[in-house]
């Protein structure tokens, strides 16, 4: 499954990274993020909660940042697994400035998933993955009105 | 004493509507299934299953499930990595005499899963919740491996290796009919030739009662009891018993009490039931597990899957001359237990089909995959070559610009009924029993009003709307099998079958059979012919089977071969109960044996009206104070039958379609089936069997399909996804019989069971591509299922 969206905020590159890259902002950005830990050098493990139709399920697994080129953006390696099946994906992360004050983010990338996500579940993810990436900007939104830079 | 007091038993069965005598426990609730049945101590199953379609099993880690309540024991791979795996029934060999690759299908995976839902562990549990939940606590750590999913793409170089040891994943490649030289001469000297690329889709069977499996082990006595759901427990004996558990056969008893459908998919012998038994042995106490919708989905053996290049050549005056067939077999991940035998010997012979190509030639290539296994499902490869043949000619019809139906009747094998002519013998190693092929088609046409509906076919496309009419002609070889034939074809089993009857004191009967019930109505059909060949009355004859314990031997229920082959065994019983009979008869008249006749239940000297009834014979037979001193007490008769040949039912079935112009829905406006299928016993369940195939092969035309993604994900695996067909997709569905007794059995009876599966898919598809002509869109073929979209993309292109 493909897994695109593009969204222009009123922050500079600089600023949004700077975001991203503070553990609890990108844990509370990150839609159904219940808990995001850092692991290592741009890795985190994390407990994501996702409610698909009538399913409510968690996943738990890895995130790691690659081919980081601050602050124009990486790519966000993603390994999930719970109880209704896998997700795996690789999706790449663009922060491109469109004017002095403000930078279209957008992501871009490719989503397997597995077992009874795949069997059962492909019907809902297309809704599920438009409500997800409403929210992810939302809360972006939402974060760079209270973000002070550490 | 008479049995029959009272009693109509003169009008006879044979030949009536009886109702099912099945019916009323079923329809009342009271049918006993396998999930119905709980052992003393009763432990349940659950599986941890592979996500993906192919991955290196790193780790499996149970800590934490072993230790949760109610968890009774957890094998994975490594425990049974000493126990065989599940064997195939049928050995094909490669064409230059190689055998075929028969890699492991082991009872866990410890190494690879090669497909989704291959199973890694097994929980079992006080019950069936805790086993499901100890089973999502068990943490298997995968290396994901690439995967391919397509039978052709499979055996193209660099494809990913499903086993290492089979190289470009082939498992056999092989060919019959005539030499491809010849073929390819007449080919090339023909008029016009018609090429159809193709993919006969795969199919889920979707059996209404999910797979259930209920092992128990009793150590004092050191013996086994398999209840399962399946359509031949002493193949499954068998199987199980010599090739998978090494145990000896007289200590297993396995029972396959009420069955809710199978349509072949409960045939197989499935990695389950032999490791349930493994597992019952170690734990000593009973395990059931029961298949969920979604395992259902994605491991009963799929059918069909093939991929096909077929080209048919005609001379100028429209005689098929040759015939060239490529197909391309997914037999997915492992071999099923007949998967090998169905794109071979129960495809590629068929192909003469109806008519009289003098030249045939078909090359089969069978190709591992990263999917479910594929199998014999309602048709078993006859559908398959039916779909071929028929498309071919319909489709040749339109591109010369002819009547499919004169084509058709140009080509037809003239009628022969196998007595006073002799059977076809065809390309395709077959000989044909008797047949009259174009009687068939004439009544279709008859029924169908064939000149009003080409003129109205010509009206309709004025009016946004698309007409089409599509035939199919179509034969399938039955009463499966001459064990002689099939033992030189690669069967590692004869095909016969087994029929008791045993005759109890008061003259009621026992019938033991080994084929085995599972919708057919048996109990039915088996009763009428029994009650009639004893002129008792149906009351007084119970048929037994399903039960490895109570029947001496079966080869179980598939390729409508139940009546043709099980019913004659119980014929050739009967035959000997009543010459022994006579015998006592004869003794108590104080008559010659010679001059005694039996009929309507009575054993009368011929030309007097000295008679004896048949209860009384029994009697005698059992209390035997007065008895022929030669004769051994006792009316109880075992026969093994094994038939001379296949038999060969065939007939015309006629779709009329209307396909709007502006979305490319299909609309089935009418059907006509006409079936051959011999002598027919009971006249409402050869109908019902007609009904139910008709339906599923038009359900493979317009709804239906296995769905992959390139992952190897079933992206269709229930009920939400999968589209069955149902009641109001279709009009009332025309029948018509003809009756061409088969000659080589008792009953002359040909069998119905996959006739209607067979016959209709080809038929609806060519509606569609007639009514796409007529309309003049040239559409050489449309990927089924015919969804709307489809049929608009190709009236678009």
């Amino acid at each position: 499954m493909q897994l695109t969206g593009k969204h222009v905020v009123n922050a500079l590159p600089s600023k949004i990274w700077e975001m991203l890259m503070d553990t609890d902002t990108l844990a509370r950005i990150v839609p159904g993020i219940s808990r995001l830990e850092k692991t290592g050098e741009n890795k985190y493990k994390s407990i994501i909660e996702i409610k698909m139709g009538p399913v409510n399920s968690s996943f738990t697994g890895d995130l790691q940042m690659e081919d980081i080129k601050e602050p124009e953006g990486f790519t966000l390696k993603v390994q999930q697994n719970s109880k209704i099946g896998n997700a795996n994906a690789a999706i790449k992360i663009s922060l491109l400035p469109v004017n002095e004050n403000s930078t279209e983010v957008s992501f871009d990338g490719d989503v397997k998933l597995s077992g009874m996500l795949a069997a059962m579940g492909q019907r809902l993810i297309g809704g599920v993955s438009n409500t997800l990436t409403k929210q992810f900007f939302s809360n972006m939104e939402k974060e760079l009105q209270s973000y002070v830079a550490p | 004493m008479s049995t029959n007091n009272g009693k109509d038993t003169s009008s006879g069965y044979i030949g009536k509507s009886v109702k099912r005598v099945e019916d009323k426990r079923f329809t009342t609730g009271n049918g006993k299934y396998t999930d119905d049945i709980v052992l003393p101590h009763q432990t349940y199953a659950s599986f941890v299953r592979s996500p993906y379609a192919h991955a290196r099993i790193v780790n499996v880690d149970i800590s934490a499930a072993k230790n949760m309540s109610g968890v009774v024991k957890i094998y994975t791979g490594a425990d049974v990595a000493g126990v065989n795996g599940v064997p195939c029934g049928w050995q094909v060999n490669f064409k230059n005499g190689d055998t075929m690759k028969e890699p492991k299908h082991p009872l866990l995976v410890a190494d690879k899963a090669r497909h989704v839902g291959d199973a890694i562990a097994i929980v079992i549990a006080e019950s069936q919740e805790q086993a499901v939940d100890a089973a999502e606590m068990i943490i298997v750590d995968y290396e994901e491996l690439p995967c391919v999913v397509d039978g052709l793409k499979g055996a193209q170089a660099g494809a990913p290796l499903v086993h290492d040891d089979v190289p470009s994943n082939i498992c056999y490649d092989w060919t019959l009919g005539n030499p491809i030289e010849e073929v390819n001469e007449a080919m090339s000297a023909a008029a016009h030739v018609t090429t159809l690329e193709f993919v006969n889709q795969r199919l889920i069977p979707n059996a209404i009662e999910p797979r259930c499996y209920n092992s128990s082990y009793d150590a004092f006595n050191d013996n086994y009891t398999l209840y399962t759901s399946n359509q031949a427990p002493h193949v499954i004996r068998l199987l199980m018993c010599a090739f998978v558990l090494g145990i000896p056969e007289h200590k297993v008893r396995v029972i396959a009490p009420d069955v809710g459908g199978g349509f072949g998919s409960k045939m197989f012998h499935y990695t389950e039931e032999a490791l349930l038994t493994w597992c019952t042995r170690q734990i000593g106490r009973p395990i059931k597990w029961t298949s969920t919708r979604t395992e259902a989905f994605q491991l009963d053996a799929h059918g069909r899957d093939h991929i096909t290049k077929a080209e048919m050549g005609f001379d100028n005056e429209g005689k098929i001359i040759a015939l060239r067939v490529k197909t391309f077999a997914n037999l997915g991940a492992y071999l099923s237990t007949f998967g090998s035998c169905v794109p071979t010997y129960l495809h590629g012979t068929l192909l003469q089909g109806l008519y009289t190509t003098p030249k045939i030639n078909v090359d089969v290539t069978a190709v591992f995959t990263h999917t479910t296994p594929v199998d014999a499902y309602r048709g078993a490869g006859r559908p398959e070559a039916t779909y071929l043949l028929e498309r071919l000619v319909d489709l040749a019809a339109l591109e010369m610009n002819v009547d499919p139906v004169e084509l058709r009747f140009k080509n037809f094998i003239p009628p022969f009924d196998g007595v006073n002519q002799p059977g076809y013998q065809t390309q395709v190693a077959l000989q044909y029993d008797s047949g009259n092929y174009k009687g068939v088609l004439e009544k279709g046409l008859d029924m169908l009003g064939y000149a009003d509906l080409r003129n109205a076919q010509k009206e309709s496309a004025r009016n946004g709307k698309l007409l089409g009419i599509g035939f199919s002609t179509y034969i399938e070889a039955c009463g499966i099998a001459p064990s002689a034939v099939v033992g030189s074809l690669g069967a590692r089993a004869g095909l016969f079958e087994v029929g008791q009857v045993r005759v109890h004191p008061t003259g009621k009967v026992s019938v033991y059979t080994g084929s085995h019930s599972h919708g057919q109505g048996h109990e039915t059909t088996f009763s009428q012919v029994v009650a009639d060949k004893l002129g008792i009355s149906m009351d007084d004859v119970e048929i037994v089977h399903g039960d490895t314990e109570r029947v001496a031997f079966g080869m179980g229920t598939y390729g409508s071969r139940s009546l043709a082959v099980g019913g004659t065994a119980i014929i050739k019983s009967i035959e000997k109960i009543i010459e022994k009979g006579k015998k006592i008869a004869a003794h108590k008249l104080e008559a010659n044996a010679d001059d005694i006749e039996f009929a309507s239940g009575k054993f009368t000297v011929k030309g007097t009206d000295k008679s004896v009834g048949f209860g009384d014979v029994a009697l005698t037979a059992y209390v035997p104070h007065v008895y022929p001193k030669d004769l051994e007490p006792g009316l109880d008769f075992s026969s093994f039958y094994d038939p001379t040949n296949f038999t060969y039912p065939f007939g015309c079935h006629i779709a009329v379609v209307e396909v709007d112009k502006q979305t490319g829905k299909v609309e089935l406006k009418r059907f006509v089936a006409v079936d051959d299928v011999g002598n027919i016993v009971n006249p409402m369940i050869v109908e019902g069997q007609i009904h139910g195939g008709v339906v599923q092969g038009i359900g493979q035309a317009l709804f239906e399909g296995a769905e992959y993604d390139d992952n190897g994900q079933l992206t269709n695996a229930s009920y939400m996804d999968y589209c069955m067909p149902r009641a109001d997709d279709f009009p009332m569905i025309e029948t018509g019989t003809q009756i061409t007794p088969c000659p080589h059995n008792p009953l002359g009876v040909k069998g119905a069971g996959e006739a209607g599966a067979i016959g209709s898919t080809p038929a609806v598809v060519n509606a569609v591509i007639d009514a796409l002509w007529s309309g003049g869109h040239k559409v050489k073929d449309i990927r089924m299922p015919l969804t709307s979209e489809r049929v608009w993309r190709a009236m678009k292109n």
